[in-house]
Parts: C-alpha cells; sequence; structure tokens
C-alpha cells in the first residue's frame, strides 16, 4: 500500500482525490485461500455512478441513494442542512443517545486501543480511514466548529474543523457504512467510549434529517416494512400462502405433521420470525414448528402487517424508523393477547425489540426473550430428546454480535450445542469476544454497485479466517461435512455469499444455517436427517 | 505576594472539587439513554459476569429475581481503577507509560493528603509516608508523562489524531511536575511550603515556587473543564451506559424516568426533517383471530 493512503489524518477526508484511500492490501487467508487477493480485486464501478455518487471515499458505493448536487446552490444547501443535522444531533431531538454521545465525543484519549479490536481495520492491513476512530474524529472535528466555544475562538488548536463540501461530507456518510456497528471497539477502549454508536449516529444524522440512506435498507427495507408488512415485500395473503405450501411440503418431507399456528389469541408465545427465513430458508421456522410442537408449547405466528417480519433495520441506521418498527411490534403482541414474545434466529431484531424497545416508552409491553433461551430450558428439562450421533460431524459456533456481544446471551447456545453436537467447535475468540460476521448493521442486504465485494472480501474475512482455522485440517476434506452453526439470518446471509464467493459449500463441504436446524436433525423422533446435506 | 498565592491554590483545589462535581452532575442530568449495554457487565450474578452472560440467558427472565453482584462490579472497579485493566489487556505498549503516570498521580494524591496531614498533625509515620509517596509520585507521574508524550510525538499512528491542545495538557502537566521537583529538591520542603499556604503565614517563598503554584493552581482549574477531567467520563461510560442493562420494569427507576422523559417529549418535539420521520406507525389491522376464523385446533 503506498505511504499516502496509510498517512490519513482526519481532515484528509477532504482532500481532493479521486479515490481518498483504495483497498490496496487485504490481510491473507489461511490455506487453501492463502493464494487468494494477493492483489484484491473488485468489481468496476459503472462510470455513471462514478460520476452520480460518491465512489471518492475507497472506491465502493454504499449509499446508494445519495447523489452528486447539480449546482453549487444544491452544494451550499447539502453544506447548510448537514451542519443543522450535527447540531440536532448534540440536541434535545436526540434526547436517548445524548449521554453516550457527549461521553464519546468529549473524552477520547486517542490511545487508538480500539483500532486493533476492528475486524474492519486489521482485514485491510490496517487502512487509516477505517480505524474506529477516524470517523469518529471527523464528526468530533466538525461539532467542535459550529457548535464549542473552544472550537469556535480556538480553531484547529483544539482539534476543531474540516472544510466541509459536498465530497468530504459525503465521504463521511459512506464511512459510516464501513462499519459493522458489531461494538467490538467499545468492549477494549480503556475509557468505555463507542465509536460503533458513533457511527450509526453518523447514519442517523444523514436519514433523519437529510432523507440519505442506502436504499437497500431504507426505501427496500425500513419503508417497505412499514407500509407492505415485510422487508421482503412478502403481504399478508402472500405469506398465508407460503405457510400452506410450507406444513405441506415440509410434512411430506420430515413425515411428519408441520403446523403453523397463525394469529392464536392468548397463545403463550408469539414467535416473531426475520421473514426472510420462510423464503429463503424455509427449514429454518419449520424446525421451529417442530421443535415447539414437539415440547408442547403453545404458541402462534402472526399474519398482520408487520407481525410476521420481527426484523427492525431502523437499529442501524435511524431510531425513528427503529421506534415506529418496534411499537408496532410490541402492539401486535399486546392485540394478541400472548403472554410473551419469542425472537426466532434473528440477531438485530433481538436487539431491537428485546433490548432497544424496552426503554423507548414507559409503558411495559409484552415481555420478550430469545429463543435461545427457550429452546435451552426444553432441552434441560428433557422436553426434546435427542440423538446427538445424528449430527456427529465437526460444527463450528458463531456468535451474532447482537445476540451475544450486545444482549449477553452465550451459554444457553452452548449447553445445546454439547446436547446435540459431539464434535462442537468454538471459533477464536468467541463468546462476547466474537468477531461480526461482516454483515452486521445491514451489509448483508446492501448488493449494489460493488459493496458486495467489500462485505465479503473486507468485512468477511476475519470471520472467514477463524471458521478456516476452527475446522483445521478437516477443512479441506471435501468427503466431511462441516457446519457453521449461525443463529441469526443476517449471519447467515453473509456466509451463503461468502462460501459463494470463495466456492467453499462446493469444494470443502463447509455448510452454514442455523441453531433449530441442528436440533431438529438431532431429535430422536426423527426419522430421516433433516439438513439437506446429509440427506 | 504569598498570602495571593495560597489564596489561589486553596481556591483551586476548591474549584478541583466543584467543577469535577459540576462536570458530573452535568452528566447525571442528561435524560436516562438508551441501552447500550455490552457485555461482559460485570455486575451480573450467578457466575454470569466471567463469561459475558445476562439475564437474558434465563427463559421468562422477567418472572426470576435478578441475582446481582456488587462484590464482582467493585472488584471490576478496582481492577480499572488500580491497574488499568482495559489497557493492559488490549495495548500492553500504552499501558506500561500509562500505568507509570497514573500510579505517579495517585501517589501525588496521597502526598498531598499526608502533606496536609502531617503539616496539621507533624507525627514521624506522616511525614515519612508523606515524603516517600511524593518521591515516587514525582519520580512516576514525570516519567509517565514524559513517556506519553515522547510516544505521542514519534508514533504515528498516535501523531495522525492528536490535537495542539493534547500536546499542551501533557506540556502543562510536565511543567507542573517539573517546576515541582525544582522546588522541593532545591528551594525549600514541601512541608514548609504547605505550612505557609495553609496558615497563611505569608513569609516569602522563592519565585520558582510561586511558578509552580501558579502553574499548579491553572492544572487545578484547567482539568475538569478539559478531557483530563476523564475520571468523570469514565464512571459514566461504564456505570451508566456499557454496564447499564436494567430492564423497565413497573414500579422501577428506569420506568419513573421514562415516564418523566415523556412528559419532556410534549413540550420539546424532536423535529427532524427527513419526511420519513414524520410518518405514523401503521395502525394495527383488523385481522380475524384464529377462534374467529374458527380453525382452532
Ligand atoms: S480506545 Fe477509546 S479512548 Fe482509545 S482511541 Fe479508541 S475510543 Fe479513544
Ligand atoms: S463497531 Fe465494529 S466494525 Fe465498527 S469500528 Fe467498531 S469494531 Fe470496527
Amino acid at each position: 500500500m503506498s505511504a499516502a493512503h496509510n498517512k490519513l489524518k482526519p481532515q484528509n477526508i477532504a482532500r481532493s482525490a479521486m479515490i481518498l484511500s483504495p483497498v490496496e492490501q487485504l490481510a491473507p487467508l489461511p490455506a487453501p485461500y492463502d493464494t487468494c487477493d494477493k492483489v484484491p480485486e473488485f468489481t468496476e464501478l459503472k462510470p455513471d455512478w462514478i460520476d452520480t455518487r460518491c465512489a471518492s471515499l475507497d472506491g465502493f458505493v454504499a449509499i446508494d441513494s445519495l447523489r452528486r448536487p447539480a449546482s453549487p446552490e444544491d452544494e451550499e444547501e447539502f453544506v447548510r442542512s448537514f451542519i443543522v443535522a450535527v447540531g440536532k444531533l448534540f440536541a434535545h431531538h436526540n434526547s436517548k443517545f445524548l449521554r453516550p454521545l457527549n461521553l464519546t465525543v468529549d473524552y477520547c484519549a486517542k490511545c487508538d486501543t480500539c483500532s486493533q479490536a476492528c475486524h474492519v481495520y486489521q482485514a485491510t492491513c490496517k487502512q487509516d480511514i477505517y480505524r474506529p476512530i477516524y470517523r469518529s474524529e471527523v464528526l468530533r472535528r466538525i461539532y467542535k466548529k459550529h457548535y464549542t466555544t473552544s472550537g469556535k475562538l480556538l480553531g484547529s488548536f483544539v482539534g476543531a474543523g474540516i472544510d466541509l463540501t459536498w465530497e468530504s461530507i459525503a465521504r463521511l456518510a459512506e464511512l459510516a457504512y464501513r462499519c459493522n456497528l458489531c461494538r467490538r471497539c467499545a468492549q477494549v477502549c480503556p475509557l468505555g467510549l463507542d465509536n460503533g454508536m458513533l457511527a450509526r449516529e453518523i447514519r442517523k444524522l444523514f436519514s433523519q434529517e437529510m432523507g440519505i440512506a442506502p436504499s437497500a435498507i431504507h426505501e427496500k427495507g425500513s419503508m417497505l416494512h412499514l407500509n407492505v408488512g415485510s422487508t421482503t415485500g412478502l403481504t399478508r395473503p402472500a405469506l398465508l400462502d407460503t405457510i400452506e405450501f410450507l406444513e405441506e411440503d415440509m410434512s411430506e418431507l420430515t413425515g411428519r405433521k408441520v403446523r403453523f399456528p397463525i394469529d392464536k389469541e392468548g397463545a403463550d408465545v408469539l414467535l416473531l420470525h426475520n421473514a426472510g427465513e420462510f423464503l429463503t430458508w424455509p427449514e429454518n421456522p419449520t424446525a421451529f414448528a417442530i421443535l415447539f410442537d414437539e415440547a408442547g408449547i403453545d404458541w402462534t405466528l402472526s399474519s398482520e402487517s408487520l407481525g410476521y417480519d420481527g426484523v427492525n433495520y431502523g437499529l442501524w441506521y435511524d431510531d425513528t424508523q427503529a421506534r415506529k418498527i418496534a411499537l408496532t411490534h410490541a402492539g401486535i403482541a399486546k392485540k394478541l393477547g400472548v403472554s410473551r414474545i419469542v425472537i426466532g434466529e434473528c440477531g438485530h431484531a433481538h436487539k431491537a425489540l428485546a433490548v432497544s424497545a424496552n426503554r423507548m416508552t414507559s409503558e411495559v409491553g409484552v415481555p420478550v426473550e430469545s429463543n435461545i433461551s427457550v429452546l435451552a430450558e426444553l432441552v434441560r428439562e428433557g422436553r426434546l430428546v435427542f440423538d446427538s450421533s445424528k449430527n456427529d460431524f465437526p460444527i463450528a459456533l458463531h456468535d451474532p454480535c447482537n445476540v451475544v456481544r450486545q444482549m449477553g446471551i452465550v451459554k444457553p447456545q452452548r449447553d445445546i450445542l454439547k446436547a446435540i453436537a459431539p464434535q462442537f467447535l468454538e471459533l477464536t475468540p468467541e463468546g462476547v469476544n466474537n468477531y461480526c460476521c461482516g454483515g452486521g448493521s445491514g451489509f448483508a442486504l446492501m448488493h449494489s454497485g460493488n459493496f458486495e465485494d467489500f462485505k465479503v472480501k473486507v468485512c468477511a474475512r476475519t470471520k472467514f479466517t477463524q471458521i478456516i482455522d476452527a475446522f483445521g485440517k478437516d477443512f479441506i476434506d471435501p468427503a466431511l461435512p462441516k457446519y457453521v452453526c449461525a443463529p441469526c439470518s443476517n449471519c447467515k446471509g453473509t456466509m451463503r455469499d461468502l462460501f459463494k464467493h470463495y466456492k467453499t459449500t462446493a469444494t470443502y463441504q463447509v455448510h452454514y444455517g442455523g441453531l433449530v436446524e441442528l436440533m431438529v436433525n438431532a431429535l430422536a423422533s426423527t426419522k430421516t436427517p433433516y439438513l439437506e446435506f446429509l440427506q | 505576594m504569598s498570602y495571593i498565592i495560597a489564596g489561589f491554590i486553596l481556591l483551586a483545589l476548591l474549584c478541583f472539587v466543584l467543577l469535577t462535581a459540576y462536570r458530573a452532575w452535568k452528566y447525571s442530568r442528561l435524560p436516562l439513554h438508551a441501552r447500550l449495554e455490552l457485555y461482559p457487565v460485570p455486575k451480573e450474578g450467578g457466575g454470569r459476569a466471567r463469561y459475558g452472560g445476562s439475564y437474558y440467558e434465563e427463559s421468562k427472565w422477567w418472572s426470576k429475581p435478578r441475582t446481582l453482584s456488587k462484590a464482582n462490579e467493585t472488584k471490576d472497579i478496582l481492577m480499572e481503577m488500580l491497574f488499568i485493566r482495559k489497557l493492559f489487556d488490549n495495548n500492553k505498549g500504552l499501558w506500561w507509560v500509562s500505568y507509570v503516570f497514573h500510579i505517579g498521580i495517585y501517589c501525588l494524591f496521597a502526598w498531598t493528603v499526608m502533606l496536609l496531614v502531617s503539616t496539621i498533625w507533624p507525627l514521624d509515620v506522616h511525614i515519612y509516608t508523606a515524603a516517600i509517596a511524593g518521591m515516587a509520585g514525582y519520580c512516576l507521574a514525570t516519567l509517565g508523562a514524559l513517556g506519553l508524550l515522547i510516544r505521542r510525538i514519534f508514533d504515528t499512528d498516535l501523531r495522525s489524531y492528536t490535537t495542539p491542545v493534547e500536546y499542551f495538557n501533557l506540556i502543562l502537566i510536565l511543567l507542573v511536575l517539573i517546576s515541582g521537583i525544582i522546588s522541593w529538591l532545591f528551594v525549600c520542603t514541601p512541608f514548609f511550603a504547605a505550612s505557609q499556604i495553609l496558615f497563611f503565614t505569608g513569609l516569602a517563598l522563592s519565585p520558582i515556587i510561586y511558578i509552580h503554584l501558579a502553574l499548579l493552581g491553572i492544572m487545578l482549574i484547567y482539568i475538569p473543564a478539559s478531557k483530563m477531567s476523564h475520571y468523570v467520563g469514565k464512571f459514566f461510560a461504564f456505570h451508566k451506559v456499557l454496564w447499564d442493562n436494567d430492564p423497565n420494569s413497573k414500579g422501577s427507576q428506569v420506568n419513573l424516568h421514562l415516564q418523566k422523559a415523556a412528559k419532556a417529549a410534549q413540550t420539546q418535539k424532536p423535529e427532524w426533517l427527513a419526511p420519513h420521520t414524520g410518518m405514523v406507525a401503521p395502525a394495527t389491522e383488523q385481522i380475524p383471530t384464529s377462534s374467529e376464523r374458527g380453525n382452532e385446533p
């Protein structure tokens, strides 16, 4: 990498350059992929995209909806609106984040400890712009210059000021989407500061004030969710059709009656899935149906708009969207009269409804819990009986950040795996110190332009390394099936793209999937293998 | 002159305490924030803190009593205060200098207290303790501050992010320390100066001591206003943000705060400009329930 790219100071974000800091080097992968990406190749952007979007940060475009201004007046208005948005972030408009935000802005000791914890920074062989503090320092400098007395009076002496143009602001917006919001950096900060949270705050100001966010998570994400009922575009009639089809198909396939109770008033459990599961991994909601049925749980799905899609993309970029979605979910559970909401295998749905929504209003709603804790209890109580020899192949557990680091659910999934997987493996580091899959914060869904390349080759790189290392010499054995257990739709989406890109499943038989599929596969009552690759 | 400097240094000490308290008060007055806990949360009881578990690991967590471990939380705080453990675990290279510096500062705090004690109550043991704490404090803090400054200047990664005021902070500390060392080594004993200040005896002191005391006073007033007051920030960042996983339940403190916040929100509308922010959540539909559809299993 050229020295110039690796010596970027925060204020250089405004530097005039076609591409400020291209990715020219990637951390090597272990064998058998050690010869890959020696000189990283990325999909060329269409010239039209280079002209109209902001590709000048690192050559990638995450925010497809961010367009260059047509005139100097438009640019001026853009800059003005951005400055106003920064002010709102530090005012009553953002009251729920003022404390953590101010702490992080006020106290960073610039010790750089957080950089060592960040997989994006590590994967790019320590490229400056991907340091957790780079984007934070840019925001800090802008805030100081425009909103603090010391910044106004003393300027650069107190580190205030960045040249604000469309280009520098758009680069900052793009940079907020080079972070998976995994908050691993916050975990190591000696002062307890949170650059992951700050990256989300930057996303927020662009979305909430300027209407700027990647279309995959806004127009085709939270807006579709609110308007149609699901981010997948699945409407209620389509859902009912899908479920009817699944009941028939899965009953036939598994040789047992698969049933999805719908809108059952007064049920004990409202099970909230990521609707993507119904379309992409139907074996996952089916596995839940089988397990809950076998354990005798009184449960239901909701067919109400939003009630069958537990995702909440607002969590990644917009408090106002997050609130609308979370409160609708809570309202649906209340209306159904269920005694608890159980979140299926979707990490950010866990965080959104069980953690974030818990302080959105003063109302104490229907309690929310994770499927993992419920299932672990069923296993502990012997309400599910297993024959673990059915899962006798290496199984490595991936810890989704939202469920583990951000919610503290660590042991139950391990207890389950110990009961059902004789060859259970940990990734290193594991548990709360895990690395993000690389698809966190919406990246799993963002495929526009060449962003897919950034996700697969950069963000998912550390995770891929962990997976290869965990299986050791077994990794390259094509006769031995291996399984990465990722109990989160978003993480599975990343594994899918990652394994497809590196032909991992096709060449080495490394599969991925959730935890419940493994559980059903190991059920003593299951006659034929549930996992497709064992059939 | 000595009256002025004595008054100034006592005022500076008072300012240090009051401004620190003011800073803490300002943080504590901010509205209850969104939940941003990050595990491990040391107050989680039942052995969960060790691996980063939480009450969410139990099914129907809301119906079970929370197990909290004050002892574990206190242990974690002490480890952080006494050993700066997070830095030790994650950035050993910097930990050495930072630790030497912070231990030096702690010694200097002990020295200040013992100096006052021995001025009022001049027992040998008090005087010796003060002398040892003072020597250790000055040596370690100066070494540490020098180390921090040198690292910041020569480590290109750190240099890129360091603003002039951050060099200024370290230089100010070094000036205070060095002027102190010169004063107490070559001019007069700190016990003598302390008694002069404390009892306003008004004897003339040497100019270097005036310089030292003036710088010290400035630093004491400046620290709470600068990010050197991270001892305040650290408390809030850990206790009130990263370790705060208290759920909103009926009658809880969290619930009371949220009720207050809801009232405040009625007068202060958070107006963001993007059109979607004004959108209301969709109304729940009138979907027939399973019993109405007659397909109850
Ligand atoms: S670890 Fe914390 S204090 Fe150090 S640079 Fe990162 S955010 Fe700042
Ligand atoms: S939140 Fe995760 S991806 Fe973002 S800067 Fe921190 S460690 Fe890196």
